[in-house]
């Protein structure tokens, strides 16, 4: 025993300095979080760097800002846990603004409309929403997503496999694992064009569009607030189609004739 | 009179534990607090449901797992003494494969590739073969070198004071083997109940993915996988409560007073 109170006052002791020499130096360094696992919009090019849609969108910001720019790679279940612990400043990942989400961070005002699509095996014989809410049928969603979110409210009657990867997702349904996969247009179509033997696209749209916008913290409304008059001056400016120009140009095209709206418009 | 003699007294050990428990928990509180971080655990008790399933699955898939990879790990340590070689050489190619690439590799490669083409579709009978597979190669080198820790006298005195072959097993070679590789294989069971979490990945709706299904829900990561590692302790704790009280009985000791 005697022994012992000398080790626990250490123990406490060192603890208290441990938690007290956390000094948090303030700089202007903006950091962005994404995950960069969904091109063309977040990705990595061929040295590993940031490349995408969103990160063209961040980098214009850090300027608008005069403020330089750091993007964090984050797992998507880790975005909202790392602006609501303040170690990013803003999340720019194709999110989605959804209530359940705006009850702990804030968003800016949208900046791009996506619709869900379906990627279906080709012989499971589905040709809208409604012949995949029934029993016998399975469906694979990414966790955390919209599609992910769409189809345990929507689908009751579905069986739901919930995986972490979007690859995963596809090979469930090129291997008749599943018999389709949400997600938005723009991946379904990619995803289908990568594997045309097996699957086809249902891109016409069933539910409203969903409104991505950049996440920050809750009650940082000072920085929410430059962020919409980004937003604003970036439209005004055609920064979104120098975007599309440069990463999304034969998509454009697919979409004026399939005349489904465009993401930026 | 020298301090190691003596044992210590019942309030003694209480106290202590009192005290670790105290120590851990104001460790934590301060960690907490150095992030202003407050954690909210009622929100957990609309998925009690869910919780309990996920709970309940892990339970099955680790007793499933456990049973399977003992009967895996048994066989291929045998297997790699065997006088064949085609059968030695290929426990052996077994055990340096699966001990040789991550589990996540392995959970892919399986169910994707090798069950999509013999028809194993059910992911939860897949998942138990999967982690039977991972676990059994290590479950067969703790066999296979507690079986090379009994030495040749002990069946030399076996043979001597007239045991038959099966005798020989049940007096033998089975206690010593177990007393040996016991702490060893409670280690390599625990690791079952822990990597039973990375089947989430192929959805199946354990603990693991239970969580991550109900973070997507109510995005409270922290609380959430804090009370899942609570869970994964009481399960991992109660399987070495479990073998203390086996290695208590493969002692000599206990056996002697046994048989005697």
């Amino acid at each position: 025993m005697k022994k012992l109170v000398p080790i626990v006052l250490i123990i406490l002791l060192g603890s208290t300095i441990l938690a007290s020499c956390k000094s948090k130096t303030e700089d202007n360094t903006l950091t962005i979080g994404m995950e960069l696992a969904y091109p063309p919009f977040e990705t990595k090019d061929e040295e590993g760097n940031p490349t995408g849609v969103s990160v063209d969108l961040a980098k214009a910001l850090g300027e608008y800002l005069d403020r330089p720019v750091i993007i964090e790679n984050i797992n998507w279940d880790g975005l909202i846990p790392s602006l609501q612990t303040g170690k990013i400043d803003a999340v720019i990942s194709s999110m989605t603004i959804t209530e359940k989400r705006r009850e702990v961070i804030d968003f800016s005002e949208p900046y791009a409309d996506a619709y869900l699509g379906l990627l279906v095996n080709k012989n499971s014989n589905i040709n809208s929403i409604e012949e995949l809410n029934q029993k016998g049928k399975v469906i694979s969603v990414k966790k955390g997503t919209t599609g992910y979110l769409y189809a345990t409210n929507n689908l009751m009657n579905t069986k739901i496999n919930a995986l972490s990867s979007e690859n995963a997702c596809v090979v469930e349904v090129t291997q008749g694992k599943a018999d389709a996969f949400i997600y938005d247009q723009l991946t379904i179509y990619r995803q289908n064009k990568l594997n045309e033997e097996t699957t086809k696209a249902l891109l016409i749209p069933f539910q409203d569009s969903e409104n991505w916008g950049i996440g920050v913290k809750k009650d940082n409304t000072e920085l929410l607030n430059s962020i919409n008059d980004f937003l604003k001056d970036f439209k005004e400016n055609n920064g979104f189609d120098d975007i599309t120009e440069k990463y999304l140009k034969e998509e454009k095209q697919t979409f004026d004739e399939l005349d489904f709206p465009w993401f930026f418009d | 009179m020298r301090r190691k003699d003596r044992k210590p007294t019942l309030t003694n050990k209480i106290i202590s534990v009192v005290l670790v428990i105290l120590i851990l928990v104001f460790f934590m509180w301060l960690s907490l607090n150095a992030i202003g971080l407050k954690l909210d655990f009622s929100t957990l008790l609309e998925y009690r449901q869910r919780l309990w399933q996920g709970f309940y699955m892990t339970i099955i898939i680790s007793i499933g797992s456990l049973f399977m990879s003992l009967l895996i790990g048994s066989i291929t340590a045998v297997g790699q003494k065997s006088n064949i070689l085609t059968i030695k050489y290929l426990c052996k190619a077994y055990i340096q494969i699966i001990r040789g690439t991550p589990l996540l590799v392995q959970i892919f490669f399986f169910y994707y590739i090798i069950g999509t083409a013999w028809g194993v579709n059910n992911r939860y009978i897949a998942g138990i073969l999967i982690l039977s597979l991972f676990e059994g190669a290590y479950i067969s080198e703790i066999i296979r070198g507690g079986l090379e820790s009994i030495g040749s006298q002990q069946y030399e005195i076996a043979r001597a004071i007239g045991l038959n072959s099966k005798k020989t097993f049940k007096f033998v070679t089975f206690p010593i083997l177990m007393s040996h590789i016991l702490p060893a294989l409670t280690g390599q069971f625990a690791s079952i109940i822990k990597d039973s979490s990375l089947l989430s990945v192929i959805a199946v709706i354990e603990l693991t993915q239970t969580i991550q299904e109900i973070t997507a829900d109510n995005f409270r990561m922290f609380e959430n996988y804090i009370f899942v590692g609570a869970l994964y302790f009481i399960l991992t704790f109660a399987v070495s409560l479990l073998s203390r009280m086996f290695e208590r009985r493969y002692k000599h000791e206990y056996r002697t007073k046994k048989h005697l």
